[in-house]
């Protein structure tokens, strides 16, 4: 087991150069770069931008050199921690992200819990009650979730929320509480404000996992051992959870190597709909204004969470399933 | 051309200050935000804050009065760097535009210009940086010498308009509060410059920016700064910590109403008000009347619905047009007004055939006046006004607006009106016959097929161009819109590949003489018609190509004679050749005016005006209106 996870440890190290190299030419292929994404919305309200202060900020910010070069001094940058330095934002990279990650990891937290405490009873209800009246009106508004697109469902709810219940539209916290130091108002306030996103992001996943809980452990149900168990008069209760269950979260923990990532970048349409004080919303800022640095550190970011998603991911699934690590040992 | 000028042909005093020895005589009021600051020794009292000799609110405007100072309005942005806005909106200028876009002296006393070339300023006595220091000559000279005139800082010299036929000014400090400057020609835009809702900038806070500065700083100290703000070099930190117009800085001291006091990044910008400015009225309470705005950074398609449910107090920026029936909706529910204001660009859109299009068949086309004029008297205004726009904006062509002191009604309606016969006529009368489907073809037997190329960026474009569609369609000109991405665009513009491009029209459509006239001739790449010429000129001959067409020759020599015109008749005298021959030759095609802009604002604000001019420049869109003049009612 040691010796597999520092294999793949190890494959890990190219799979980020090539990651890399990739983020960095996607990012210059738009045509121009930041200034003049920059110059252009300077013009379109009308102000000036001569050429010749042009040519001194490129300087100032490294656009003259080489394409190899600012991809080197970008590479050893982040290897001695050094993210770089947001163009847009006139600040180091860090700084620009700082609380914005919290807060993500706040949304997308809550987002996780409500999926799973919906999707695993209504999973689990639809396969042993499969084609039942519950299992159908269920599965509908499963379906209902899925396809409804979130943007829309976003405005809706977030009209309704202002609507019936008085609640500022938009962002995380009543504009009030913005500059203020923790309070209980405060959280309270975050609390009101975070259900309306939590939905409407939640929807889809718990949709899909409903699907894919309900379709492994029907799997599960008919299987040979489950049959034997239930002769051997288990109680239906013992027979659902002790084994067939068990071998349906599967999908659960393979999960887990999605999740990481998407605590980052998550449901970044719905961040911008909602305005939502999250990194979504800024990753797509700063791919639009070709913010390159910063661009390049979150997608780089974002790698690596995938990379060590999938890890974790793996080694949890060796752990739980055996016939998994078995199969693993056979291929040594 | 070079005019020498024998007398004083001009000399403008203009103040701001209707009764400027009566101010002295006015007893300043200790504002209510400060008190507690004065009586515990923070701040000194307000006499001792503004200046000797403040600048007086004259309220000269209807429906304008005195109000009483208090209160925080919100305003929304979409981006933390858009706290720019507040310079705008704050508009304290050495000489700005006034609600009437005459331009009068703000944080000058006053000013005296002669022979279009020298321009004497005086500062008012006392008057202090937001940070309590004295505001002087000094901080001119600095500027000048250190900075502009550093190759450091400025390795691409001083900025343009301070320059006048490539020469730099004499720059003289005649005492404190009086200083000169002298170009050997006359510099016609350096008055507008200061105006701008971008100034340019002629004087920096010195007496903090010198830590900064290499020539002032010990060495050993400001490399110590340079690393700890992460940054290449001492130039690059000076840049950093002196952005007057991008307001990022908290402790920049800076003259506006109000100074920021957040740093960013962050999701609400406070700006508090600057106990030292130099405005009071007539009453003697100290201007700005609003103590603090909160600028809240959301995603700007949600600002609408924000201001139509109340959560907004000022807001002019992200609302269109088209969300007018919401927001009119909610003002009861929400306290709040919708004024309609005008924009103040030459046309909402317009079209520009490309005379340095590639082709040559093409451009031989596009370069015949009759096509031009053919292409403009087929296009139905009306329609596009009734059927987009309500019905409410301009059917006229992309010239000067009602609201300019130049505005002519023949420029502005020159082949403006929807005449399809004399439209065809013109199109018979050049050759170009119609073949078996109606559609006219080339001299080389091509169909008359144009690609109207577009910024891709709103829905309005593409509505307003199917009706353009229809009616070319009866003049045998049939059109395609393509929508590409805005840099594309241009490059394709700048290539010669484009057609036609559809973009806004003129961006000032307020112009007095004084300012420049330079969109009516090419002056610059960035004239969708005719990019290769103003490029050609811009880069001095290095790129692009000479003009080839004599009007557009004549349009440049007008704009050349107006640079050096040393007095308003002689400007005005080119204004009004350049607008003629421009509207005459159709070189763009507006196809409405004048759109309106909502505007949302509390119940309880005043001094707004209900109605008025959205405009960038001059205008600088709240900024003529004086907003440290507005105040907030209990109800």
């Amino acid at each position: 087991m040691l010796r597999y996870i520092i294999k793949r440890v190890l494959t890990m190290i190219p799979t980020l150069c090539a990651i890399s190299v990739l983020v960095f030419i996607i990012i210059q292929l738009p045509p121009g770069d930041f200034l003049t994404t920059q110059i252009a919305e300077l013009r379109a309200q009308g102000m000036d931008a001569n050429n010749a202060k042009i040519e001194f900020l490129r300087q100032q910010y490294g656009l003259d050199r080489p394409m190899w070069e600012q991809y080197a001094i970008w590479l050893f940058g982040m290897l001695q921690g050094d993210f770089g330095y947001s163009f847009e934002y006139d600040l180091p990279v860090t700084e620009v992200v700082g609380d914005r990650l919290y807060l993500s990891f706040l949304l997308s937290f809550a987002t996780i819990l409500f999926t799973w405490a919906m999707a695993f009873p209504i999973g689990v209800y639809s396969a042993v009650n499969q084609y039942s009246v519950g299992d159908h009106a269920l599965t509908f508004i499963g379906f209902l979730g899925l396809a409804t697109p979130n943007f829309l469902l976003a405005l809706v709810m977030m009209y309704l929320a202002k609507v019936h219940f008085g609640i500022s539209i938009g962002g995380l916290m009543d504009p009030q509480y913005l500059d203020q130091p923790f309070s209980y108002g405060k959280f309270i306030s975050v609390l009101e404000h975070l259900w309306v996103p939590v939905i409407v992001i939640g929807t889809s996943g718990t949709a899909g996992m409903i699907r894919r809980l309900r379709a492994n452990l029907l799997d599960e149900l008919q299987k040979q051992y489950v049959t034997t168990a239930r002769a051997k008069g288990l109680s239906p209760r013992r027979a659902l959870i002790k084994y067939p269950l068990r071998m349906s979260l599967n999908p659960f923990i393979a999960d887990i190597g999605n999740l990481l990532p998407q605590v980052v970048s998550g449901a970044a349409v719905v961040s911008m709909v909602l305005s939502l004080p999250t990194t979504g919303p800024m990753l797509i800022e700063a791919l639009r204004s070709q913010d390159m640095y910063l661009a390049g550190s979150f997608l780089m970011f974002l790698a690596m969470l995938t990379v060590v998603g999938v890890l974790l991911s793996d080694i949890a699934l060796a752990a739980l399933d055996p016939r998994i690590r078995l199969g693993a040992g056979t291929e040594r | 051309m070079r005019k020498s000028y024998l007398c004083l042909s001009a000399i403008l005093i203009a103040s701001a200050v209707a009764l400027p020895h009566a101010a002295s005589a006015i007893a300043l009021k200790e504002t209510p935000y400060f008190v507690s600051d004065v009586a515990a020794g923070k701040l000194p009292p307000v006499e001792e804050r503004a200046p000797l000799e403040p600048s007086v609110a004259d309220f000269d405007r209807a429906s304008a009065t005195p109000g009483k100072p208090g209160g925080t309005i919100r305003i929304l942005m979409s981006k933390a760097k858009e706290t720019r806005q507040m310079v705008v909106y704050g508009y304290a200028r050495l000489i700005g535009y006034n609600y009437k876009l005459e331009l009068v002296s703000d944080i000058l006393k006053e000013y005296v210009v002669e022979e279009g070339r020298i321009f004497t300023l005086r500062l008012r006595k006392g008057h202090k940086w937001s940070d309590g220091q004295p505001f002087t000559t000094e901080d001119f000279r600095y500027w000048w010498e250190d900075m502009a005139n550093n190759a450091e800082l400025s390795p691409s010299g001083p900025p343009i308009k301070m320059l006048s036929e490539g020469a730099k000014p004499t720059v003289t400090i005649v005492s404190d509060t009086e200083i000169r400057y002298e170009w050997p020609t006359p510099n016609p835009e350096f008055i507008p410059a200061l105006a701008q809702a971008s100034p340019m900038y002629i004087f920096a806070p010195a007496h903090y920016l010198k830590q900064f500065h290499g020539a002032y700083q010990d060495p050993a100290k400001l490399d110590e700064m340079v690393k700890a703000e992460n940054r290449r070099n001492w130039a690059s930190l000076h840049n950093r910590m002196d952005n007057a117009y991008n307001t990022d800085n908290p402790t920049l001291p800076t003259l506006e109403p109000w100074v920021v006091a957040t740093a960013p990044p962050a999701e609400r910008f406070v700006f508090k008000r600057n106990p030292y400015y130099h405005r009071v009225d007539p009453n003697g309470v100290q201007l700005p009347y609003i103590d603090e705005v909160n600028m809240d950074i959301v995603a700007g398609s949600l600002i609408p619905a924000k201001a139509g449910s109340g959560e907004v107090d000022l807001q002019g920026r992200y609302l269109q047009f088209k969300n007018t029936p919401f927001l009119k909706q909610n003002e009861d529910q929400y306290g709040y007004v919708t004024h309609l204001w005008r924009t103040g660009k030459g046309a909402q859109l317009a079209l520009y055939p490309n005379l340095n299009i590639a082709d040559p068949v093409w451009r031989a086309v596009f370069r015949d006046v009759r096509f031009r004029r053919a292409l403009s008297l087929a296009t139905n205004r009306t329609e596009i006004n009734e059927v987009i726009y309500f019905g409410v904006a301009l059917p006229q062509n992309n010239a000067l607006l009602p609201g300019s002191p130049l505005y002519n009604e023949a420029d502005a309606m020159a082949y403006a009106d929807f005449n399809l016969k004399k439209a065809n006529a013109l199109l018979d009368d050049m050759g170009l016959k119609r073949g078996d489907d109606g559609v006219r073809r080339l001299p080389d037997g091509r169909k008359a097929e144009i690609i109207v190329e577009s910024a891709g960026e709103s829905t309005e474009e593409t509505d307003v161009l199917q009706l353009v569609h229809d009616t070319w369609l009866k003049a045998g000109i049939k059109i395609y819109t393509k929508p590409l991405q805005r840099e594309v665009l241009r490059n394709r513009v700048f290539a010669g590949e484009t057609q036609i491009a559809i973009w806004f029209g003129l961006e000032n459509g307020l112009a007095s003489p004084q300012m420049s006239p330079e969109e009516f001739a090419p002056t610059s790449q960035q004239h969708l018609q005719w990019p290769m010429w103003g490029q050609y000129l811009e880069t001095k001959g290095k790129a692009g190509q000479p003009i080839d067409m004599p009007e557009a020759q004549q349009l440049y020599d007008h704009y050349l004679a107006w640079r050096g015109a040393a007095d308003a008749k002689a400007q005005t005298e080119q204004w009004q050749a350049m607008t003629r021959l421009f509207a005459d030759q159709v070189y763009t095609i507006g196809l409405v005016s004048g759109a309106l802009q909502p505007i949302v604002a509390t119940k309880k604000l005043r001094n707004l005006p209900a109605e008025g001019y959205y405009n960038w420049d001059p205008g600088a869109h709240f900024g003529c209106y004086r907003p440290d003049s507005f105040w907030l009612a209990s109800k």
